[in-house]
Formats: structure tokens, C-alpha cells, sequence
């Protein structure tokens, strides 16, 4: 991790190259930096330096692609979107949203938004700053914009491809111009963003593009990214880390490949392909009158999503069997409720109908799979991976419930069995430059990628400080890698800890209330440019622990309430404040 | 003095500034439940023992977590008495941090177990709002002052009662350090630097534990014998306490396998006046904190003091610092060492109630006695007191005429007054495991179901009613007081018991051991033989215990040092 190559101010480039260029010589391995070297030089030579005496290439025309990305999904679309852009005559410049000036954007002549819903139709966390500030009265108006919006989200909420959907309009009402519609994506987007990326750049592009021979070299992606293929993994260790006293069970996942480990940097997650539960694919067959069909069933257990209900769902199975309480509860407005807390095999079972293995096949999407936090560093462990997964249980309308990925880990993943994965990475949940602090809030299975962080700073001695905020449910049961941590005291890899357990007392403890219990220290190390992480829930505890953050600020500093709020903005735009949630 | 090193203990309580050393420091940890191996020592000074579920020992580092700690807190209850009022907030913690049980100890007091470390100054502060404390419960010190709980002589009690608190009180350490680690109290400043701080132990305190209790004829519940010092009440003619017979070096705790190791029953040196009585208790304590060894731990107590110098030679010491010599000890009956059940009436009128609380543990047991639940209730409904009764059981003390038929209906209502056999009512088993860090064999867990065993072979000759006495512990250390039980069960190793015959069921005698490494299986088979015995020859009147003696099943038991002698079983049918 340590010295970093950087371009030098002198270099003949402006401002924001140079920081692209940082960003992708910086983190490169000297064999990407010797790829770029050469291949430049053949760019160069290939060009004869005839190059300089043919005649200019038109200038491409500026397109903008906006991101608002939470798991990574819209940021890797953004980029499909960019590299398809450049064939085609256009010099695309990608925004994140959580780095976009709104003051930026009536100037913007093409502008494709590509946008994720998170949880109850929420923005993505990094994005929610700039989301908010496009919503309110002070957005500018943005007459001469072309723009299209491209939307991400899954039907298992109910509010689907919400936030998509909310830009789509407010553009559209803040005077900007439609030039391609929108398209809603579900899980399995590759195909339909796929298809409105191609489409979407031919409207976009100059009538001649075709023709042009514009050279681009794609500086804005990663230097050649790490193999993103899915991989086998053999489980060498399955652990349950919660006591055999606790209502929960956490697994420490020990994984390795056949020959070196995918190159995850700490912060970065694996996916993780799942494949559902027999027990629960025998009820919906036998539910469905379909036991008999072998080849449905193995398709159903390994590659179909057969919990999720959404209201699209219901349509599909309304339309597909013409089930007259189905119609009548979609007619009704009740569909919506109805599915709360429910699932497929609920949706069978209240409404039982001849059935065909093609229904089951239509109301089902693709089974996706499941991204955990690495809980490791390469540095430390070699070519394994640690997973921490905690199986997801719980009891609704009667019926127990489970989820589907984590008990797949916890309960049919076993030692020496294996499991197939692919390195899902995210570059915005990397450690700052070795001699930064670092503040992790981390409650439950959140703590992982804070194990991966304090294993690396041992690893490669980094001298910032490591300051850790752990929760659960009990000290004694539920001390995720208590051990671990005990250690990484002594031997100076973490600096401080401080606990949360919410059942051993009568008052609920969690992390938030430690945060300001050691209020004066947070502001101590944030003002001494101490990066602040927040890992785990998104429901709740992300909003608590960034909304007593700005308590903090507001105590300690003796500042108003607004002018704490932008004390943590000002953290979040700098980077300094981030986020992985789920 | 022989001049050895000095136990590692002895450093410890030196430099520990009053019983400080890290203690602050090591409860404030966040990322331990635990404490370093020095403060877990001077933590028992404060009555508290670190402990730790060893159930669940073979997990916990596979699961990267340490021992799963807990802290036993003991409360310092001189007499066990209690009023309503405290047992609401003792009550009040045990749900909230001690796993919704109270469990009543072989001494008059409470103990709540696993309690977090990061709870413990939250039950402390409660348990001080009610005026109570765990100050030397546990530790080198003068620990939790027994009283006799027999609730027919009311006015004698409360004599004697008063008697123990004030012992309590006087003997209890002076030092601040308890007020400022566990109630956030002010500093003392430079406390920890003088030297004049402990006016009765001095900085290294006693040299191990030191047991006072007060027992009132013909009742010897508190099982005066097996204190340190005993004060036997001799009581006079207008019902007035004229005197107390003194016993000295008693003590249970012996080590298998080591000989010079050895229980003991108390030696009767004398008699003294009501007004000389904190003079001798003071002399005694002295002496033994002067003389005592502490260069080796295992042979510290008072009674090796004692055997070691001899009884005159003690004796003596004790006229020069008392300012005179004991008179001659005065006569005195006992006739058990055990409780009687029920409702009986006092002399002042008022009613008590004696509850049989099996092993001295009081929770919601599933099967629908809710004694915790219940004693709740009846503490919110009662306006006297509550005693804990040297055998583990409760005395709801000092009821009002008016009140009685409310706390009947409370006892029926919750079940807490389940007809036990008189087998189970005369036992008594220690905590031991999971808990206990010293536990060998299994004990509290264990009795119940081994006692229902032996119920059937003692009904199968007709003895289902008779008051025999039970006592177990997982370890030879003694806390049950097992080798002062009719039938005596002392653990060896997981389910391997040795097993004692032969004591007074008056506590004035101790068992002999009687066979080895016995399961639960070979135990009934052992006993089986000695109850049809017993059932065919004894005599009207005869006590057990008497019974395997005279019969020649053990050879007698005369004091500590002749415990190991001539051991094993003199006869087998």
C-alpha cells in the first residue's frame, strides 16, 4: 500500500486528468504500470507520427454519465455506458453522485443518469447529499440538457427502481429534454441495460460518428481489473462464532483457490452463488403439483429466485393462471400489503391453482447471488478469503423463514465442501494512505471488512491510528472474533475498542451510544483528518450512528444543529466519510 | 513464625495499597470480561470471585472467544437477616444481571453468579442504596458473620443478631478502596500510602479466611464446630444470654491426597462474659493473623495455627490479649445442626414461616415452582423480615397475625412450599459446577436426582421419614460442610465421589470416609447395605450417624487430626 506513484503537478495536463490519472497509475502493480508504459509508446509508434501531421480527429462531443451506485452495479454500468460511448464519437465524463455540484449541470449538453434504489426506496448512501439537493426548491433549472435515465432496483421492495424513477421525472420537470426513456431494471439487469446502453448511445451520438475516427484511450477505468470471473473456492474452515448459549450463529468462512485468491483489496466483497434450500423447493412443488419434475426442481434449487414475491410476481402469476382472487386482490389494491413480510411459497399455498413447471419458471427471476465484505487481507492470510455470514431466520405470518444465502453458508456449506464465488470490488471502501487514522463502526457480520482493514494495517505496518466500535447482542455469546481483537490490541494493529451489547442490560446498548460516550475523542481524531467507516445495517443503524455523528459535531464543537449536518457533508464529499450497508 | 517465604498472596495484599492494585483499571476494560490473575485475588476481599461457565469451556477459543466470564457476587449479610425492602433490590439485580437467580449460600447470605463484569458496579450501586454491601464476603478477611435463624427464641435472636452485625461492622476492613472502584465514591487520598489504615489487620490482612458465628442451644444450625471462632450462648434463667462458651479452629477445607491437609471441628477453650466478648473475638482474630502461616496457604487457617501450638499454649495468648483468662466452659445441648419447616409462633406473637429451598436456589423453575417470582411477592406483602437459615432455606420472619393467611396464599400460590422427603429437607450440596473454579464433580446439579435415588432404597426398609443428613461438594474444600453430615459426599472427579459415614447429626462429630471413587450408581449401592442395617439393629432413638459408628461400618472420628486415620469401611453388610 505504501508510496503510491503519483503524476507531478508540472505534468502537461489539467487539473482533473491528473487526478484521473492518479487514480489509475497510483493503485496500479508495476506489470499494469509496464502494460501502460508500452502500450503508450506503441500507441505512439503505431501512430508513426503520422499522427501529428493527419488530420485532427474531430473532437468528440461531451456526454456526462451520472452515477448514483451502492453495491457497484450502476458504477460498472456508467462505465459500459462510457467505453460504448467513446466508439461512438462521444467523450463521456463519469460523475458519482456523491462528487456531483449541482451548479454543474445546466452547462451539460448530454447527461445519461444511471441510478440505484437502496432498501425502502432509498438513494444510495453516498448519493443521498446530492439526491436531496436535486429534489429541493434550489435545484437549477436545466433547460438544454438532453438527458436519459437508466434504473436500477429489484422487485422484491415495493418500491421498485423508485429513485430511477423520481430523477427520470424531476428532470424532466426542471426543464431538461427526454431523449431516451427510461428503462427499470430487476436484478438481472445485464440484459435490459445492456440493450439501453447500445440504444442509448446511437441517440445520443453525432450523426457522423460512424465515420469518425476518434482515438480514446480509457483512462477512467481501473488499470486492468482483477479477475472478476467466478471461481470455485474450497471451504477450509465453518465456524459458528456465536457460543452455543446464543439465539444467533455467525459463520466464519474460511475459503482457498485453486492457485492464488482472486486480488481483493480490504474493503472489497465476494459474491457468493447460493443455491436455495431443497426442503423449501419440495413444499412449493408439492404446493404446486409438481413434485414429479426432477429437471424443475434442480433448476429451481440452483438457479431461480424462488422466495422473492413482489408485486410483479403477483401480475405474472395473476396473468400466467388467471387466478381470479389474484386478479381480484390486484384490482383491489390490496396486492401491495398483502405481499408485506410474505414470499412465493405463501402466494401458492393461499391461492392454489393448477400449475405448470413454465409458470413456475415465468414468476421466478434468476437467482442472484449474494455479496458478503471480505473479513481478510491477502497480506495476513495468503491466498484465502474469510467470509463472516450471519443466518438470516425469522418467523412471519406463521411460517419460519430463511435467508436464502446465509443459510445456504450456515447450513449446507460444510468443511472441505466448495462453493462458487466471484471478486465483487469496491474501491470506495479502501483504507486511506498508511499514516491516516481510521475510525470503523462496525456492529454484527458489519465488522468484517474492519478485520480485513486491521489485519492489512498490521500487514504492512501501517502508523495510523485504528479506532474500532463493535456491537451485538451479548458480550459473552456474541463477541464476533473477541480473540482477534484482543490481540490486535496488544500488538498496537488497533489502537482502541470500545463495545456495544444491546442485551446485557435492561437500556439497549449500541454503537451509537459509544460514539457519544467518546465524543471529544471522535472529534479529536476527525479533526486530525481521521477517515470514518460505517459498515452493517442500513435499515437503522447507518442512519443512527451518522445522525449521532452530527450530534457530536454539534456538542463538542458547540455549533448548530445545520452547521454540524454540514460538518458531516463536508466528511462525505471529502471521502471521508464511508459507507458500506446493507 | 518460621521464618519461610511468604506466599505469593502475601506479596499481593503488600503492595495492593488496601486491596487497589489494578482493580480500577481491569473492571474498566471494555474488551474483556475477565481481570489479570493479582485482581482477581483482591476482588474477593470485595466479595466478589471471577468465575467463568466451564460447560462451555471446550468451545470458546475454537469460537475465538475467551472463557465465557461471570462474577459471583456474595453479599456481606451478617446473621442473614434481610429486610423487604432489600430483597426487592436484590431481587431487582438478580433478574436484570444475574440470570434471573438467587441462590442462598451454606452461610446466611446470597450469592448471584455470572453476573458481567460491566454490570458489576450497576448491582453494586443498587445493592448500596439498600444499605447493603459485599465488603469481605470473601477474601483474607473476617468473613460473613454467621447467627443462629432458629425462630422460636425471638427475643434471643434479636440479641444475638444485633451481636453478629456489630462483630460484622467491627471486624469489617477499613479501607476506602470498595467505595471508590465499585461506587465511584471520592478518592482518599494517600490512603493507599499510610500505614495505619487496617487498626485490626494491617496491610496484609489474615493470613487466609477467618469464620465467626454465634449459635444458640439446642440449636446448632450455624454448625458452630466448623467456624474459626464459635460463640455458643449460654443462656440463663430470665431468658438472658449469661455468657458464651468459645470454640476455636474449625474449618472444613482439606486437599485429596494430602493427609497434612484435614477437616476440623472447633475446640471449646472457655467461657467469657457478654462484655468481654469483642475482646476475646479480637484476640483470637490477632493471634491468628500474628501466628498463622503464611508462607503456605494450604496449611494457614486457624486450626493448624492451633494444632501447631497446641490448645494451652493458645489458650494463654488469648488471656494476655483479652486482658484475662476464659472461665470454664459451661454445659450446653444441641440437638441438630439442621432446620425445622413450617409456621411456628414466637415468643412476641408473631408468626414464622421455614421454607425448604432445595440447595438454596431460587429461580422460576419450569416445572412451575416460581420461588424467585414468589419471595417477590411476599417481600411487597411483608412487613417483618427475611432470614437465610445456615442450611440454604428461608425464614419469613416476624409476620403479623393479620398478615399470615396473605402469605400462605402467596407460598400456595407460587409453590413454594412443595412437600419435600426428610432426606432432602437434612441436604445440602455447594454450587460447584458449571461455575465454581475449584469444582472436581458435579454437586448442585447433581444431589437432587441422586437423592431421589437413595429416598427409594431408604423407603424400601421404612426409613423415608427419618432426619438424616445429606451433605455434597464438587471439591474437598468444604463449603457444604460435608464432613459434618451423617452421609458425606465429597467430589473427586467427574461423577467419583468419596464417601463419609459417621458424623453427629448435632455437628458435633465429624464423618470418617467410608469408601472411594464411588459414581451415583456405587453410591446407592454402598448406602443400601448400611440402611438395612441401620433399619434391623438400631436402637430407640438412635441417630444415624451414631448408628454406622457404633455398628462398626466406620471407626470414629475424634478431632482434625485423626480424620485420615483408620479410614475406609470397617464392615460392608
Amino acid at each position: 500500500m505504501a508510496g503510491h506513484p503519483t503524476i507531478p503537478k508540472t505534468a502537461p495536463f489539467g487539473d482533473e486528468e491528473i487526478a484521473l490519472l492518479n487514480r489509475v497509475v497510483g493503485p496500479a502493480t508495476a506489470t499494469q504500470r509496464a502494460w501502460l508504459a508500452g502500450f503508450l509508446a506503441g500507441l505512439e509508434s503505431a501512430a508513426g507520427g503520422a499522427a501529428q501531421t493527419a488530420a485532427p480527429a474531430r473532437p468528440a462531443e461531451p456526454i456526462t454519465v451520472l452515477y448514483a451506485s451502492e453495491s457497484g452495479n450502476c458504477e460498472r454500468l456508467a462505465n459500459d455506458f462510457a467505453k460504448a460511448a467513446r466508439k461512438n464519437a462521444l467523450k463521456p465524463t463519469l460523475i458519482d453522485m456523491a462528487d456531483l455540484d449541482l451548479a454543474t449541470l445546466p452547462a451539460i449538453k448530454r447527461l445519461v443518469v444511471i441510478a440505484a434504489t437502496w432498501g425502502e426506496g432509498d438513494p444510495p448512501a453516498r448519493a443521498v447529499r446530492a439526491f436531496n439537493e436535486l429534489m429541493s426548491d434550489r435545484a437549477p433549472r436545466l433547460e438544454g440538457v438532453e438527458f436519459g435515465v437508466l434504473a436500477l432496483g429489484d422487485t422484491a421492495y415495493v418500491e421498485f427502481c423508485a429513485i430511477g424513477k423520481k430523477l427520470d421525472e424531476r428532470l424532466g420537470k426542471l426543464g431538461a429534454r427526454r431523449v431516451a426513456d427510461r428503462v427499470d431494471c430487476d436484478l438481472d439487469f445485464a440484459e435490459p441495460a445492456g440493450k439501453w446502453i447500445a440504444e442509448t448511445v446511437k441517440t445520443f451520438a453525432p450523426a457522423d460518428a460512424a465515420n469518425s475516427k476518434v482515438i480514446e484511450v480509457d483512462f477512467t477505468k481501473p488499470a486492468a481489473p482483477p479477475n472478476l470471473d467466478i471461481v470455485e473456492a474450497e471451504i477450509t474452515e465453518h465456524l459458528n462464532l456465536n457460543s452455543s448459549r446464543s439465539d444467533k450463529e455467525t459463520i466464519h468462512l474460511a475459503l482457498s483457490f485453486d492457485g492464488a485468491a482472486p486480488a481483493y483489496e480490504p474493503g472489497d466483497s465476494l459474491d457468493v452463488y447460493a443455491e436455495n434450500d431443497p426442503a423449501y423447493v419440495d413444499e412449493l412443488l408439492k404446493l404446486a403439483g409438481l413434485s414429479a419434475d426432477d429437471k424443475l426442481r434442480n433448476d429451481l434449487i440452483k438457479s431461480r429466485d424462488v422466495t422473492t414475491l413482489s408485486l410483479k410476481t403477483i401480475e405474472t402469476y395473476a396473468a400466467q393462471t388467471g387466478h381470479q382472487y389474484v386478479k381480484a386482490l390486484i384490482a383491489d389494491g390490496q396486492a401491495k400489503e398483502w405481499i408485506a413480510g410474505r414470499q412465493l411459497i405463501d402466494l401458492i399455498a393461499t391461492f392454489p391453482i393448477a400449475l405448470t413447471a413454465d409458470h413456475l419458471r415465468a414468476v421466478t427471476r434468476p437467482l442472484a447471488p449474494r455479496a458478503y465484505s471480505i473479513a481478510s487481507s491477502r497480506r495476513e492470510v495468503g491466498d484465502e478469503a474469510h467470509l463472516l455470514v450471519s443466518a438470516v431466520r425469522y418467523e412471519t405470518h406463521r411460517r419460519a423463514r430463511k435467508g436464502v444465502a446465509s443459510n445456504f453458508i450456515a447450513e449446507r456449506l460444510k468443511k472441505g465442501g466448495r462453493v462458487r464465488v466471484k471478486l465483487r470490488p469496491n474501491r470506495h471502501f479502501a483504507l486511506p494512505a498508511p499514516d491516516r487514522d481510521i475510525i470503523m463502526v462496525g456492529p454484527g457480520t458489519g465488522v468484517a471488512p474492519f478485520r480485513a482493514f486491521v489485519q492489512e494495517r498490521r500487514a504492512t505496518g501501517a502508523t495510523g491510528r485504528s479506532w474500532l466500535f463493535f456491537g451485538d447482542r451479548q458480550f459473552t455469546h456474541d463477541f464476533l472474533y473477541q480473540l482477534d481483537w484482543q490481540e490486535a490490541l496488544k500488538d498496537g494493529a488497533l489502537t482502541r475498542m470500545d463495545v456495544a451489547f444491546s442485551r446485557d442490560t435492561p437500556e439497549k446498548v449500541y454503537v451509537q451510544h459509544k460514539m457519544w460516550e467518546q465524543r471529544r475523542g471522535l472529534i479529536e481524531w476527525l479533526d486530525g483528518g481521521a477517515t470514518f467507516y460505517v459498515c452493517g445495517d442500513a435499515k437503522s443503524m447507518a442512519k443512527d450512528v451518522r445522525a449521532t455523528l452530527v450530534h457530536v459535531y454539534a456538542d463538542v464543537k458547540g455549533i448548530a444543529p445545520e452547521t454540524a449536518e454540514q460538518a458531516v457533508a463536508a466528511l462525505e464529499r471529502d471521502k471521508r466519510y464511508l459507507t458500506d450497508t446493507y | 513464625m518460621p521464618d519461610k517465604e511468604l506466599s505469593s498472596m502475601e506479596h499481593l495484599k503488600a503492595r495492593s495499597h488496601y486491596l487497589r492494585g489494578n482493580l480500577a483499571e481491569d473492571m474498566a476494560d471494555p474488551l474483556t470480561g475477565g481481570v489479570t490473575e493479582d485482581s482477581a485475588q483482591l476482588l474477593k476481599f470485595h466479595g466478589m470471585y471471577l468465575q467463568d461457565d466451564r460447560d462451555l469451556r471446550p468451545e470458546r477459543t475454537k469460537k475465538k472467544l475467551e472463557k465465557a466470564f461471570g462474577f459471583m457476587i456474595r453479599i456481606r449479610l451478617p446473621g442473614g437477616v434481610i429486610t423487604p425492602q432489600q430483597w426487592l433490590a436484590l431481587d431487582e439485580v438478580a433478574r436484570s444481571y444475574a440470570g434471573e437467580t438467587l441462590r442462598l449460600t451454606t452461610r446466611q447470605t446470597f450469592q448471584m453468579h455470572g453476573v458481567l463484569k460491566f454490570n458489576v458496579k450497576t448491582v453494586l450501586k443498587r445493592i448500596n442504596q439498600v444499605a447493603l454491601d459485599t465488603i469481605a464476603a470473601c477474601g483474607d478477611d473476617t468473613r460473613g458473620v454467621m447467627a443462629v435463624s432458629n425462630p422460636h427464641q425471638s427475643r434471643i435472636h434479636a440479641v444475638v443478631y444485633d451481636i453478629a452485625r456489630r462483630t460484622s461492622l467491627h471486624f469489617k476492613p477499613k479501607t476506602h478502596a470498595y467505595y471508590e472502584i465499585f461506587l465511584d465514591g471520592e478518592k482518599v487520598a494517600g490512603e493507599g500510602e499510610r500505614d495505619d489504615v487496617e487498626t485490626i489487620y494491617g496491610k496484609t490482612y489474615m493470613p487466609r479466611k477467618f469464620k465467626i458465628g454465634f449459635a444458640v442451644p439446642p440449636s446448632n444450625d450455624i454448625d458452630v464446630f466448623a467456624q474459626d471462632l464459635g460463640f455458643i450462648a449460654i443462656v440463663g434463667k430470665k431468658n438472658a444470654i449469661e455468657g458464651w462458651n468459645v470454640t476455636v479452629g474449625g474449618g472444613m477445607g482439606m486437599t485429596h491426597g494430602e493427609p497434612e491437609t484435614y477437616p476440623r471441628i472447633g475446640d471449646v477453650l472457655g467461657f467469657c462474659r457478654p462484655n468481654d466478648l469483642f475482646a476475646v473475638a479480637e484476640a483470637v482474630c490477632t493471634i491468628q493473623r500474628d501466628w498463622g502461616d503464611r508462607s503456605n496457604r494450604k496449611h494457614a487457617r486457624l486450626k493448624y495455627t492451633l494444632d501447631d501450638h497446641g490448645v494451652d499454649v493458645f489458650r494463654a495468648e488469648i488471656a494476655k490479649r483479652a486482658g484475662g483468662p476464659l472461665e470454664k466452659a459451661r454445659a450446653f445441648k444441641f440437638t441438630s445442626n439442621g432446620d425445622r419447616y413450617g409456621w411456628t409462633e414466637g415468643e412476641n406473637g408473631k408468626h414464622h414461616l421455614t421454607l425448604f429451598v432445595e440447595n438454596g436456589r431460587l429461580r422460576d423453575f419450569p416445572d412451575g415452582r416460581r420461588l424467585l417470582t414468589g419471595m417477590r411477592r411476599v417481600a411487597e406483602a411483608h412487613d417483618g423480615e427475611i432470614r437465610i437459615t445456615p442450611n440454604q432455606n428461608l425464614i419469613i420472619a416476624n409476620i403479623a397475625p393479620e398478615n399470615r393467611e396473605t402469605i400462605e396464599r402467596l407460598v400456595a400460590d407460587h409453590r413454594m412450599a412443595e412437600n419435600a422427603t426428610a432426606l432432602r429437607r437434612n441436604s445440602m450440596a455447594c454450587v460447584a459446577l458449571p461455575t465454581c473454579g475449584l469444582a472436581l464433580a458435579e454437586s448442585e446439579r447433581y444431589l437432587p436426582n441422586l437423592v431421589t435415588k437413595i429416598e427409594e432404597r431408604l423407603a424400601a426398609y421404612g426409613l423415608a421419614d427419618e432426619n438424616i443428613t445429606l451433605r455434597m461438594t464438587g471439591c474437598p474444600n468444604g463449603c457444604a460442610r460435608p464432613y459434618i453430615a451423617e452421609i458425606g459426599l465429597v467430589g473427586k472427579g467427574p461423577d467419583r465421589y468419596n464417601l463419609y459415614l459417621g458424623a453427629a447429626f448435632d455437628g458435633s462429630r465429624m464423618n470418617k470416609l467410608y469408601r472411594e471413587d464411588l459414581d451415583g450408581e456405587a453410591i446407592v449401592a454402598a448406602l443400601d447395605p448400611v440402611f438395612a442395617a441401620y433399619a434391623k439393629e438400631r436402637q430407640k432413638g438412635e441417630r444415624f450417624g451414631d448408628f454406622t459408628v457404633r455398628a462398626g461400618f466406620v471407626a470414629k472420628t475424634v478431632n482434625g487430626l485423626d480424620f485420615h486415620k483408620d479410614v475406609g469401611a470397617k464392615r460392608t453388610a
